[in-house]
C-alpha cells in the first residue's frame, strides 16, 4: 500500500487532535469517546493508529510523572 | 615702594600723573582707553584692560612692562587673572616674578581637545585590536572544531544511491553545494513530515538572503523496501521544491546509513505488512566540501538552524579547492 500524501496525513491527524480532545475533556473515558475513535480508525493506516495510540500512553504517563512524582522499584531502593 | 591692595590691582608707583605711550603699541593706546585710573599722584595707579587688548597673559605682562614707572624696582607680579567684569581683566600682584606663568582660560580649553581626540583615537585601536584578536581566535576555534569533527569521520564514506526522478548520484554530486541531509520513511506518521517541513522553511528563510548559497535538502530513505524511485517522488511532492529524494537497495541505503552513524531498525509487521521504522531523528549539515559540520535534533527550531548555518556558511573556509 502507498504511503498517505500530505492532505491524507492531515486528514488523520485531525481526527486524531479530535479524539484526544474528547479523551482529554472526558478524562480519558473511552466509552464517550467512541465515534471519534472510529473516525480516527477510520482516516489513519492501522500502524499509524497502534503508533498514536502508544504515543498518547506515553504522554500521559510522562504528565503523570512529571506531576506527581514515582516510587522507585524496590529492588533498586536497597541502600 | 610698592603696594598691593587686596582687590584686583596691578598698581604702580608712579610719581607722575600720566603714563607715556610708546607709538609703535597701537594696542597700549587702546589699553589706555580702556583702562581705568584712579588713585592720586602719589599713589597707585591701578589698570584694567579688556582681553580683547591681550591674547595672554605673558602678552600683557610684556606691555605693562613696557609702562614707563618713575623709579624703584621693576616688578612683576603676575600670577592670576581676577575677572573683573564682561571682558575685563586685571593682574593681581601676589609675589615677586617668577617662570611659572598663570594660566588664562584658553590654552587649557586647547589642551583638553587634543588630549579628548588623542584618548578616543587610543580607546579606538584598543578597540580595535581587541576586535581583531578575538575573530582571529573565532576562526581558530571553528578551524579546531572541523578537525575534530573530521576525526569523528562521520560521512567520509560515499554513497551510491537514485534520487526520485531516477537518477544515480554519490556524495561527489553534491561537492560546491551545503547540504541538510535527513534520514526518515514515507510511511513515518508524524515525525519525518515535520522534520521535512521544518528543513523546508529553513531553506526557504535562507533563501530570502541573496547573499548566501542555496542549500540542497534531501531526504533519504531508510525503508528501502517500501520506498522505491516512485514512493520517493510522490512524497517529496509535498514539501520544499528542491527537496531530493535518495533511496536505493537494501544494501545501499546500509551503507549510507553506517556512514552517518543513523540508527535504524524496521518494526514489527501488522496484518497488512505495515510497520514504522524506528530511526534517528536528526538533521544534518554538510558543506561544500561534503564535511559533516553540525547537527539538528527534533529541539531545534526553524530560527535555531537558520541562524547556525548562516554563521557556518560565513566562517567556510575552503578546504580543498
Amino acid at each position: 500500500m502507498t504511503a498517505p500524501n500530505a492532505s491524507e496525513r492531515r486528514v488523520c491527524w485531525a481526527a486524531r487532535d479530535e479524539l484526544w480532545r474528547c479523551l482529554d475533556e472526558n478524562k480519558d473515558d473511552m466509552s464517550r469517546c467512541q465515534k471519534l475513535q472510529r473516525e480516527f480508525e477510520s482516516s489513519c493506516p492501522a500502524q499509524w493508529v497502534k503508533y498514536f495510540s502508544k504515543r498518547r500512553d506515553y504522554l500521559k504517563y510522562k504528565e503523570k510523572i512529571q506531576t506527581e512524582g514515582f516510587e522507585p522499584l524496590d529492588s533498586s531502593a536497597k541502600s | 615702594m610698592l603696594r598691593t591692595s587686596g582687590f584686583t590691582h596691578f598698581t604702580k608707583y608712579c610719581g607722575y600723573s600720566s603714563i607715556r605711550v610708546f607709538p609703535q603699541c597701537k594696542r597700549l593706546g587702546l589699553l589706555m582707553n580702556s583702562g581705568r585710573l584712579s588713585g592720586s599722584p602719589n599713589n597707585y595707579l591701578s589698570v584694567a584692560f579688556s582681553k580683547s587688548v591681550f591674547q595672554s597673559c605673558s602678552e600683557a605682562k610684556s606691555y605693562v612692562f613696557s609702562l614707563p614707572y618713575n623709579s624703584g624696582a621693576r616688578h612683576s607680579v603676575f600670577n592670576t587673572v581676577k575677572h573683573l567684569g564682561k571682558n575685563s581683566y586685571s593682574f593681581q600682584s601676589k609675589r615677586p616674578y617668577s617662570q611659572g606663568s598663570s594660566k588664562s582660560t584658553s590654552t587649557p580649553l586647547i589642551k583638553l581637545r587634543t588630549r579628548l581626540i588623542v584618548t578616543c583615537l587610543f580607546g579606538v585601536g584598543i578597540l580595535g585590536t581587541w576586535y581583531y584578536v578575538h575573530s582571529e581566535k573565532e576562526k581558530k576555534l571553528q578551524l579546531q572544531r572541523i578537525e575534530q569533527l573530521k576525526k569523528v569521520a562521520i560521512g567520509q564514506g560515499d554513497f551510491n544511491l537514485v534520487d526520485h526522478t531516477g537518477k544515480p548520484r554519490t556524495k561527489k554530486d553534491f561537492f560546491g553545494h551545503w547540504v541538510m541531509m535527513y534520514f526518515g520513511f514515507t510511511h513515518c506518521p508524524d515525525i519525518c513530515p515535520d522534520e521535512l517541513v521544518k528543513i523546508s522553511n529553513v531553506v526557504s528563510i535562507l533563501d530570502e538572503d541573496k547573499t548566501l548559497p542555496p542549500v540542497q535538502p534531501i531526504f533519504i530513505s531508510v525503508d528501502p523496501e517500501r520506498d522505491d524511485v516512485e514512493a520517493m517522488a510522490k512524497y517529496v511532492k509535498d514539501f520544499h521544491p528542491r527537496l531530493l529524494g535518495l533511496t536505493g537497495t537494501p544494501e545501499q541505503v546500509k551503507e549510507a546509513g553506517k556512514a552517518y552513524r543513523v540508527y535504524y531498525s524496521t518494526g514489527p509487521k501488522d496484518e497488512d505488512n505495515d510497520y514504522i521504522v524506528d530511526h534517528t531523528i536528526i538533521i544534518y549539515l554538510l558543506n561544500p566540501d561534503g564535511l559533516f559540520l553540525d547537527y539538528y535534533n527534533r529541539s531545534k527550531t526553524e530560527e535555531n538552524i537558520a541562524e547556525s548555518i548562516r554563521k557556518h556558511m560565513k566562517n567556510y573556509v575552503k578546504l580543498f579547492t
